[in-house]
């Protein structure tokens, strides 16, 4: 098991570098400078500038610099929001987002399970293919589609829920986007969820278990769900980058104050330390969360550990 | 399949003569329609909020959006083919690097590649497509490469090495044409994925830019306006929601047809 995680570690750190590198490097492709106003800067003043932000630097000190300032947790300055450093803006965002993750992954994980227990049962009966119904349509369903119709349905026509802003962290004003951020994901594990259990229900050991005259929850939350889980474990580390993705259009339908939307703020105002800031962190989230994913299927199936 | 097929086809028809038989253009204004409810005369869907038909511009965005989609699909079926093709032949040490590189890539969070790639080289429609084609062509080299690997047994292949064949005419000549079901089923199976991509982006305001539009766009536009206007919503998120389910299924379909 610590040999798996050493090795994980081992090719995770490298890409996290090529992701913060290759960011770096595109950023100064980019044509314009941050300095580029309407107005041509007095060649002095701009040097100034230049050696404050240490653009005048080599390339590979400048990344250098960059890499090593990250590894201490600074960003760098935000060129936009002016007050702020990116460090800041990520500190402000971030506990939006994680919360709102972590509670949709909670919650389609949870939908999802129950779906494809429901559905592994009775294989090809009425409840198998009503709910895999459901579930290719919610995959199929984008979050931007999602988001919009959820707000408009029980927001404004039903007038339940809240449909903008963040309510400093009121239950209420999450519920919505929690479910139009799940939805899709639910979908997906619902899927792999059934596909898992019907190969595991149709295996002896739970002939056995039936034989002896067990019930089926017992049989399926015991026996089955835990090698079930083994394609589950695996979509992990992709529902992760798609609840991401999807947090960025769902915190920009409801107006919340996460990373995703200083995200997208930062890429239509080309506020490149704000991007790349925000790129860094998505990615390592990502690669975290395809650690934990590999982690959970060690876990699983004993067969990987090795 | 068929009735996936037929509305696909359906709506794809739709999308091209429809503005033949409409009287407004899709970025035309009629001040005297602003936010015009569905069924006014003239305006069969009504007007957005700057007065612009919006089953016109319904149908230039699903135009907007099936070209991009059809552009970038083509964009990562040349990459896709050409990196499987050469690791397939190849085989051994190239084929290793070649892969892990598809592997290295894969872990990428790539929807924010792609926003990098807008925010650095400016918003033109010409980068949206080459930026998505860039970025969704590893399942097609994966498939391409297998498929290569398990024709490069085959007793046909054999004998063609055998007759002196070069390998750049075994390559183009007896392994692309079998190769060409596959590639066509995952090539369909690409085109829902880049609608997606595509209206996310634009739905953000980072694709697709205005006066062009696309369903992105208008999805966003509609869900600005949904307290007053909601059909202006409703419309194109019907049409893309249909399309991303035809597309899925009928690539679903070939490719479980081709890969038995």
């Amino acid at each position: 098991m610590h040999d798996l995680i050493r090795r994980r570690l081992f090719t995770a750190l490298p890409t996290l570098a090529v992701v913060v590198i290759l960011s770096f490097l595109l950023m100064r492709l980019a044509p314009g400078g941050p300095f580029d106003g309407e107005r041509p800067l007095d060649p002095k003043t701009r040097e100034a500038l230049m050696s404050a932000y240490g653009l005048d630097l080599p390339l590979h000190e400048q990344i250098g610099r960059y890499v090593w300032r990250l590894a201490h947790g600074d960003f760098g300055p935000s060129l936009v929001y002016r007050d702020f450093t990116v460090t800041d803006l990520i500190a402000r965002g971030l506990p939006v987002s994680l919360t709102l993750g972590a509670l949709a992954l909670l919650l389609a994980l949870l939908l999802g399970l129950s779906a494809g227990m429901a559905a592994a049962v009775r294989p090809g009966g009425r409840t198998d293919h009503g709910l895999m119904l459901v579930a290719t349509l919610l995959t199929a369903l984008p979050s931007f589609v999602v988001g919009p119709l959820l707000a408009l349905l029980f927001g404004l026509w039903a007038g339940w829920l809240p449909v903008s802003g963040w309510g400093d962290g009121a239950p209420s004003y999450l519920v919505l986007p929690v479910i139009a951020l799940a939805l899709p994901a639910a979908g997906a594990i619902a899927k792999l969820a059934r596909a898992g259990l019907a190969q595991v229900l149709a295996q002896d050991h739970v002939r056995m278990a039936r034989a002896r005259g067990l019930g089926w929850p017992r049989i399926l939350i015991v026996h089955a769900l835990r090698p079930a889980l083994v394609p589950v474990a695996s979509f992990l580390g992709p529902a992760a980058a798609g609840l991401l993705t999807g947090a960025v259009v769902i915190e920009t339908v409801f107006a919340l104050p996460g990373l995703g939307r200083y995200f997208v703020q930062g890429a239509l105002n080309r506020d490149y330390p704000l991007v790349l800031g925000v790129v860094t962190l998505y990615a390592a989230l990502i690669i975290l969360f395809n650690l934990l994913a590999d982690l959970a299927y060690g876990w699983l199936d004993p067969r990987v550990r090795g | 399949m068929k009735p996936a097929l037929i509305l696909l086809g359906l709506i794809v028809l739709i999308a091209l003569l429809g503005p033949f038989a409409l009287d407004w253009r899709y970025d035309a204004i009629d001040w005297d329609a602003v936010r015009a409810d569905p069924f006014t005369p003239g305006h069969m869907m009504g007007t957005d909020s700057v007065g612009r038909d919006l089953l016109a511009r319904t149908l230039a965005g699903t135009r907007v959006t099936l070209g991009v989609a059809a552009a970038a699909a083509l964009v990562s079926l040349v990459i896709g083919v050409a990196w499987g093709a050469i690791a397939g032949w190849c085989g051994g040490r190239i084929d290793e690097a070649m892969m892990r590189v598809v592997d290295a890539l894969y872990a990428l969070p790539f929807m924010f590649v792609v926003i990098l790639l807008m925010v650095v080289f400016g918003r033109s429609i010409l980068l949206v497509f080459l930026g998505i084609g860039a970025v969704e062509w590893l399942t097609m080299a994966r498939v391409v490469r297998g498929q290569m690997l398990a024709l490069r047994e085959r007793p046909f292949i054999t004998a063609a090495e055998a007759a002196g064949t070069p390998p750049a005419a075994i390559v183009i000549r007896h392994m692309l044409p079998n190769l060409a079901g596959v590639a066509i089923a995952y090539l369909l199976l690409t085109v829902p994925q880049v609608v997606m991509i595509e209206s996310f982006l634009s739905f953000l305001g980072l694709g697709v830019q205005e006066p062009m539009t696309s369903l992105g766009i208008l999805l966003k536009d509609g869900a600005d306006d949904m307290d007053i206007a909601p059909h202006a919503m409703l419309l194109p998120a019907a049409v893309l929601v249909t399309l991303l389910l035809c597309l899925t299924r009928i690539g679903e379909r070939l490719r479980d047809r081709f890969t038995q």
